[in-house]
């Protein structure tokens, strides 16, 4: 088997300048092409761990390692490792008034090509216009600022639409289904198949607190977090036992070890 | 018919014998008039000094004007313009009409055909002393600035080089703006430019002032003023683009006069230059008048901006108000001081002024001084400024997208920006002014 595409060992992390790890002794491997799907209760440290793979400021890493294609990606800035091919879906994305989309994103699509191989700006529009008709967006948000003023279910799409245009290897969707309706909830899954489609390769680590998703996008694995680990992984099916038996099964087998 | 002189006399300032530079001109009476007793009064007056509130920030001591070269004036006379300057008319956008100023003087003026059919006048502020010379005597003095800088403007005055004057008649709205573009290209010298802007009841008038030059290596100052008049329902949109080179110290005193109803938009953009300072004063003088003003800086290396504002409500229901913002980084410095005064007799004004200040580095400084003096008693009139950092949640936001630290935090100074970006009304300008603080600002 060649080398995952994301491979955690032992990740244990902190809030910087307090005390107490919030993950204590992370493993995952993500395989090239593969969904998994990261379940848990709240305060599990699901969320911690999709920053701590973007690289937030916030969090510091004290012992354990997180490898890219085989690199280690600790010591990479946040812009680095979207560019290696690492993709963050925000919980709650940043508003950025003054700053249009359209603006924002043919910035981080040019960041990422070479000094005079930057895409035109009617180059850009044809692309960004494309995933936005794939998402279903109205073609007027890309004039819109980043998520100023949006709606929730507005913002994940955004957060969506980012993922297409900027094609990472690896998207890290962190709670991207939460607040949001049906129609909104089946547009986004619908996204990430396409996305899943388009490029076979694609790594995707769906963080979520319920198993509503998971209707419409299809897990190759099913991980369960349980107080700063991985408590319990399986097959897709592992989400239906908890949704019908819930977490308290795992927290007594947890306590028992 | 004036007579031509044969090219500029030159000497430092602290050797100028007056007489005779002025001698050297054959100038209309409105013009020598002011240029005489302002060299007059410049010499009575001492220097301002870092103990007057109005220069506490920024030190004129510093400012090596003994030995400047004055720019002597010199009757407006048609340059050849050089490739540079070519490319530069080039590059600007839609307009009713250009000007071209090398260290103060006019060496290139053209309006519109169809412009200048609708009764719009464009001409060189000597032109202007011939045929109007009572326009400009009252404009000259209706322009003049407080204590703290007239000793500036004395020097101003009594070296003006040139200028234009812009005269929109009555119910005339110009399509276009007239872009002026104020070339300095000889380091060490010392040159003085004013743009009078006079707008007749109802008309609309656009302007882009343009400050350019490359990198100097000497000291080099640039004095700029700028009268602007809108009479009863007139409409004045004034942009001051300030994107001199290093080397360059440059003082613009800018003078706005809003009749009844009357409408005026200013917009002060500071990007280059090595001290750039601008003195903005609105008076609201007929009821219902406003005034719009903006101004955007971004200062890096070791850049000072200072800009000093007053809205003066001498006529009741008026409207002004100030947005200033800036952004620094490396060790550049800014300065923001200013003043709402509300006479006595200006009840149910309004009057709102905010400045707000972006740092992106330890080394920056922003000063922050706004103020109130009011002598009427049912007004509506508020403050405000602010001194802070990017957050750092937007910064990861965009860095997690790929951009660069430097990249995150250039964009995040254009959204901070575009607030006031978006209340110029004129399309052409705002896109020439983004366009310009876009190069200066880099992505």
């Amino acid at each position: 088997m060649s080398e995952p595409l994301l491979s955690i060992r032992g990740l244990r992390a902190k809030v910087d300048g307090e005390d107490g790890e919030i993950l204590r002794g992370v493993d995952l491997d993500v395989q090239r092409g593969e969904v998994h799907a990261l379940m848990g209760p709240n305060g599990s440290g699901k969320s911690t761990l999709a920053k701590v793979i973007a690289g937030h400021p916030a969090y510091e890493v004290t012992a354990g390692e997180i490898l890219f294609e085989g690199e280690d990606v600790l010591e990479l800035e946040p812009d680095e490792r979207s560019r290696a091919g690492i993709f963050l879906a925000f919980q709650y994305p940043a508003e950025i008034p003054g700053v249009s989309i359209a603006n924002f994103l043919r910035t981080a699509v040019n960041s990422r090509l070479g000094e005079g191989e930057e895409m035109d700006v009617f180059g850009f529009q044809r692309t960004l216009t494309e995933k936005m008709e794939m998402l279903r967006m109205d073609p007027g948000f890309a004039a819109r600022y980043v998520n100023d003023g949006f709606s929730g279910g507005e913002k994940k799409r955004n957060e969506i639409l980012q993922m297409a245009v900027l094609r990472p290897a690896l998207g890290v969707l962190d709670e991207t289904d939460s607040g949001l309706d049906i129609d909104a909830l089946k547009v986004v899954a619908s996204g990430v198949n396409r996305l899943s489609e388009a490029d076979e390769a694609l790594g995707v680590l769906l963080i979520t607190h319920y198993k509503r998703i998971l209707n419409y996008i299809r897990p190759d694995r099913v991980h369960v977090m349980m107080a700063g680990r991985i408590a319990e992984s399986g097959g897709a099916s592992l989400a239906d036992k908890l949704e019908a038996e819930g977490y308290d099964w795992l927290h007594r087998a947890v306590a028992a070890v | 018919m004036s007579t031509m002189t044969a090219g500029p006399a030159e000497s430092t300032l602290a050797a100028a014998d007056f007489d005779t530079l002025a001698g050297a001109l054959t100038e209309p009476e409105a013009l020598a008039g002011a240029r005489a007793a302002a060299w007059e009064r410049f010499t009575a007056l001492p220097w301002p000094t870092k103990k007057s509130e109005e220069w506490r920030y920024t030190d004129l001591g510093k400012v090596g004007f003994e030995a400047l070269t004055p720019v002597v004036p010199t009757p407006a006379t048609a340059e050849a313009l050089s490739a540079d300057v070519r490319e530069v008319l080039g590059r600007s956008g839609e307009r009713a009409g250009v000007v071209v100023l090398r260290e103060g003087r006019v060496a290139h003026l053209e309006l519109e055909p169809e412009v200048a059919r609708s009764g719009v006048v464009l001409s060189s502020i000597r032109d202007a002393a011939d045929r109007h010379p009572e326009v400009l005597r009252r404009a000259l003095l209706e322009a003049q600035p407080g204590p703290a800088e007239e000793k500036l403007w004395a020097l101003h005055l009594a070296l003006l080089g040139g200028g234009y004057f812009l005269y929109v008649p009555r119910g005339v709205e110009m399509p276009a703006p007239i872009h002026a573009f104020h070339i300095v290209e000889r380091a060490g010298t010392l040159s003085s430019a004013h743009s009078f802007v006079y707008a007749e009841s109802g008309a609309r008038a656009a302007v882009i002032d343009e400050f350019l030059s490359d990198d100097l290596d000497a000291e080099t100052v640039s004095l700029h003023g700028a009268t602007i008049t809108g009479e009863g329902d007139a409409g004045i949109e004034y942009v001051a683009l300030q994107r001199f080179g290093r080397g360059v110290k440059r003082f613009s005193t800018q003078h706005v006069t809003a009749g009844r109803d009357a409408r005026v938009v200013t917009f002060n953009v500071a990007l280059g230059g090595d001290l750039s300072r601008a003195d903005v004063t609105s008076r609201l003088d007929g009821p219902g008048s406003d005034s719009e003003m903006l101004a955007l800086w971004f200062g890096d290396s070791d850049q000072h901006f200072d800009h000093h504002t007053l809205q003066h409500h001498a006529a009741p229901h008026a409207h002004s108000d100030l947005l200033f913002k800036g952004a620094l980084t490396d060790a550049g410095s800014s300065v923001f001081r200013g003043l709402i005064r509300v006479d006595k007799g200006a009840q149910l004004t309004d009057a709102y002024q905010t400045n707000r200040n972006l740092l992106l580095s330890e080394g920056s400084h922003a000063s922050a001084l706004p103020n109130l003096e009011i002598e009427a008693d049912d007004v509506r009139c508020s403050h405000g400024a602010t001194i802070g950092q990017v957050e750092d949640g937007q910064l990861f936001y965009l860095m997690s997208r790929g951009l660069t630290r430097r990249q995150a935090e250039r964009l995040l100074v254009f959204g901070f920006f575009d607030e006031v970006l978006g209340r110029l009304p004129m399309e052409g300008v705002r896109a020439r002014v983004r366009e310009a603080i876009e190069e200066k600002i880099g992505l």
